[in-house]
């Protein structure tokens, strides 16, 4: 939209406004005559508070005494009334829309080339209700909202610092999408920030309307299975991050934030290691790591092994198996990527169902398709053993999900070609895409390679609280 | 920057230490870890001299290290192949020639992949690979020493300290990657090499120790003493576990391989400039013919002469450090 100056005729400014909005019902224009002055307050329907307007803006305006003319009585509002904390001054139409679709109430007056807005937002938005993709038992129960400035209040509860820095600018040609940098300035190199800027300024996007639409904009370009920036829906997290001297994007709309850079290891760390003792803490982290590489390699290693290198089994154990699979009418790698098929399947139709419909999902996946292919010998029972676990064990660290279900297909079909020699193969490649992986010069694979002995603390174990309170980490260490 | 650090330049040019030393033929002494060991210090100390001047080569010396590097890749891919009849890849010894390629195209196609990615991010691998690789070469030996005769040890071998010299040098594959890319390393270059040639002595001191008292009954029978070793691994009574061994050898396979065609590849852009899209896919061709005119012939003496050559060019093709050369 051109950047037109609002014009000082009332009528003339009133009806350039319904030409640009094209008469939308939802602008609503409401014209009176106060301190003998005409005037017109413009809003958007839905946008506002009704209640707040009528007691902040419409009360305290109807009583202004006669005025000489417009600026005194801009001049009035301005300096002998409180309307509203956010009052800023409006030039141009494109900045009138802006401010209308975004809450705000804006008085035009006869004979003024510029406008007064009031904040008085009053649109329906969800609660601070508890996360659902991260769970936690001993922590907050607060998660992220779809309103930004929600979010941005969640952070500043947490972290009442000065050194906290929220940068609000906006994004989307169309969308005019409400974009939050946040960061520690005494955490975060200038260089970085301005590095994160630039990326920034490179989206042209007419709409942004989930993370995914800005991530790619501040991830490395080359092919990376896994993601260098990390998402969190939950404050508490997100500001153990910006401690950590992290960078973080709230996108107005959506109840995540984008961290930069994220790391592996963090994948397999949640809020509540910190609030279990030590030793529990570090258990249930080699679990997590287990289950990761279970549920890429479970059903690859099974099929190889049973196909290719039977003498890793005891003898017992391989006359199960052979018992097994003697029944079954398919190879083992054809059954293997059957079951996992419909275990994809059947996780998808639960995703994208109503809920209601889930729970039938449920029965005929488990009871009927399960119970029913290995009654009648489809599958056979270690196989199915063998994925279930597998399946579990990526459930066990659900933001590596996409990769785990797209590596434990490739594993599988490497190790049914190839065996363990097809396993490693792919292993190697993986590996090496994992140690590419990195973000503004943060190492994916940091602390582990490259290696940093300061960060084993909080890897390989979770170190006592008040050891890691004196290690004064910042994820500016694993710059490289 | 593609810089790298000491413990990234070691695990780099071990695994490819540790390659060679699984690949191993011939009966093995007391004898041929002394020699590999004296072998390994006099090439330290040449790389120490090497490090002090700086760490970079002149042009001649960057090609001969290109021509070097094509021989090492093809050497290793053909001990790969040498090495199939003991270790089993699912169609390799079934497909003849046919599965000797498509063994060596899997891997060269993997090669391909990582050198693309640059020295940074396979040396950052190669810190696990290695890591996981001694990790599992451990198991798969600790677990031969239930098997173990200790008095093999001292069994002596058939060749003097000089002849075992003469072929551990043979069995170093990662001299010529050493030279090239220790001008890479962050930091004091001399540390590096320290660490390196601690870090090769080391595990080839480990290696050596476990093999010669499982193997050493049967030397004279065996044509590779560390595969032999980890197939005698047997802590079960009813269960091997050396299959497990040959997830050890594909991982260093490949990222001896790679090491060799990214050396090939740096030293070709820095001989050709221009010549940058299809260097990678160049040197690892070269390195798949390299293998198949070295076939079935018995190289350990060639190898040892190359990697002599290898040794010496370095301090001699070194170029001249600002430091050095300011006074």
């Amino acid at each position: 939209m051109e950047k037109k100056q609002l014009l000082s005729s009332l009528d003339r400014s009133i009806d350039e406004i319904r030409r640009i909005s094209g008469g939308s019902s939802d602008v609503l224009i409401n014209r009176f005559v106060t301190g003998g002055i005409h005037c017109a307050l413009l809003c958007c329907e839905g946008m506002v508070s009704t209640s707040v307007i009528t007691e902040l803006i419409f009360e305290p305006i109807t009583d202004i005494p006669q005025q000489k003319d417009a600026h005194r009585l801009f001049h009035h509002i301005n300096e002998e009334l409180l309307l509203s904390t956010d009052r800023p001054e409006v030039g141009d139409y494109d900045e009138l829309f802006r401010l209308m679709n975004s809450g705000f109430a804006v008085l035009l007056a006869e004979g003024m080339d510029y406008g007064l807005a009031f904040g008085v937002q009053g649109y329906n938005t969800r609660g601070v209700q508890e996360p659902l993709g991260e769970g936690n038992i001993m922590g907050a129960h607060e998660g992220f909202t779809e309103t930004v400035r929600t979010n941005m209040s969640q952070i500043r509860r947490r972290i009442k610092s000065p050194e906290l820095v929220m940068e609000l600018s906006k994004k989307g040609d169309k969308s005019g999408t409400d974009i939050c940098l946040c960061y520690m300035k005494d955490r975060v190199p200038k260089a970085l920030m301005e590095k994160i800027r630039r990326s920034l300024d490179d989206v042209e996007l007419e709409a942004i309307l989930t993370t995914g639409y800005l991530r790619p904009f501040v991830e490395n370009g080359s092919f990376e299975l896994f993601d260098s920036t990390g998402t969190t829906e939950r404050p508490d997290v997100l500001s153990s991050k910006l401690i950590e001297g992290r960078v973080a994007l709230l996108v107005d709309g959506v109840p995540y934030a984008i961290v930069i850079p994220h790391l592996f290891c963090e994948s397999f760390q949640t809020l509540d290691d910190y609030a279990y003792k030590p030793y529990y803490a570090t258990f249930i982290r080699w679990l997590k790591y287990a289950a990761f590489l279970a549920a890429v390699l479970l059903p690859s290693f099974y099929v190889a092994i049973v196909m290719y290198h039977p003498e890793l089994l005891n003898s017992t154990l391989f006359m199960l198996l052979v018992e097994a699979e003697k029944k079954a009418p398919l190879s083992i790698v054809t059954e293997a990527v059957f079951v996992l098929l419909m275990y994809e399947i059947i996780r998808e139709a639960g995703v994208r169902l109503p809920k209601p419909v889930g729970g039938a999902v449920s029965i005929i996946s488990g009871l009927i398709i399960g119970d029913a292919a290995v009654n009648s010998g489809l599958v056979s029972t270690p196989l199915l053993t063998m994925t279930a676990l597998a399946v579990l064990g990526g459930l066990v660290v659900p933001e590596l999900n996409p990769q785990v279900t797209v590596l434990r297909f490739a594993f599988l079909a490497a190790g049914g070609a190839l065996g363990l020699f097809g396993i490693s193969l792919l292993a190697c490649a993986v590996l090496v895409n994992i140690c590419a992986t990195e973000d503004y010069g943060f190492p994916y694979m940091a602390p582990l390679s490259p290696f940093r002995k300061k960060g084993m603390g909080d890897t390989a174990v979770r170190s006592g609280i008040k050891k890691l309170q004196n290690r004064g980490f910042t994820v500016e260490e694993y710059h490289e | 920057m593609n810089s790298i650090s000491k413990y990234q330049f070691t695990a780099l040019l071990l695994i490819t230490e540790l390659f060679c030393l699984c690949c191993c033929m011939g009966s093995v002494s007391v004898t041929t870890l002394l020699g590999i060991l004296a072998g390994t210090a006099i090439q330290y100390l040449v790389f120490v001299g090497f490090a002090v001047q700086g760490g970079t080569l002149k042009k001649w010396a960057e090609f001969f290290y290109l021509v070097y590097a094509v021989f090492c890749g093809g050497a290793l891919l053909n001990s790969l192949w040498q090495t199939s009849s003991e270790i089993y890849i699912p169609y390799e010894e079934s497909g003849g020639v046919m599965g000797s390629i498509m063994v060596a195209g899997l891997i060269a196609l993997v090669c391909l992949y990582a050198s693309s990615t640059g020295i940074k991010s396979v040396s950052r691998a190669a810190v696990i690979a290695a890591f996981l690789a001694l990790t599992c070469l451990l198991v798969d030996l600790i677990s031969a020493v239930f098997n173990a005769d200790w008095e093999n040890v001292t069994r002596s071998g058939r060749q003097g300290l000089l002849g075992e010299l003469f072929r551990g040098f043979g069995l170093s594959g990662s001299l010529g990657g050493a030279a090239v890319w220790l001008g890479k390393v962050r930091g004091d270059k001399c540390r590096a090499a320290t660490v390196f040639f601690t870090a090769k002595a080391a595990a080839a001191a480990a290696v050596f120790l476990t093999v010669l008292p499982v193997a050493g009954g049967i030397m004279t029978l065996t044509e590779h003493p560390v595969i032999t070793a980890a197939q005698l691994s047997q802590p079960f009574e009813a269960q091997r576990i050396d299959s497990i061994f040959l997830v050890v050898f594909s991982v260093l396979a490949v990222f001896s391989v790679t090491l060799q065609v990214m050396t090939g590849a740096y030293l070709l852009e820095a001989i050709i400039p221009r010549f940058q899209r299809w260097r990678s896919l160049t040197v690892t061709a070269m390195m798949i013919g390299a293998a198949f005119i070295i076939g079935s012939r018995e190289l350990s003496g060639l190898r040892a002469c190359a990697a002599f050559a290898a040794l010496i060019v370095a301090p001699l093709g070194a170029k001249r450090s600002a430091a050095e050369s300011s006074g």
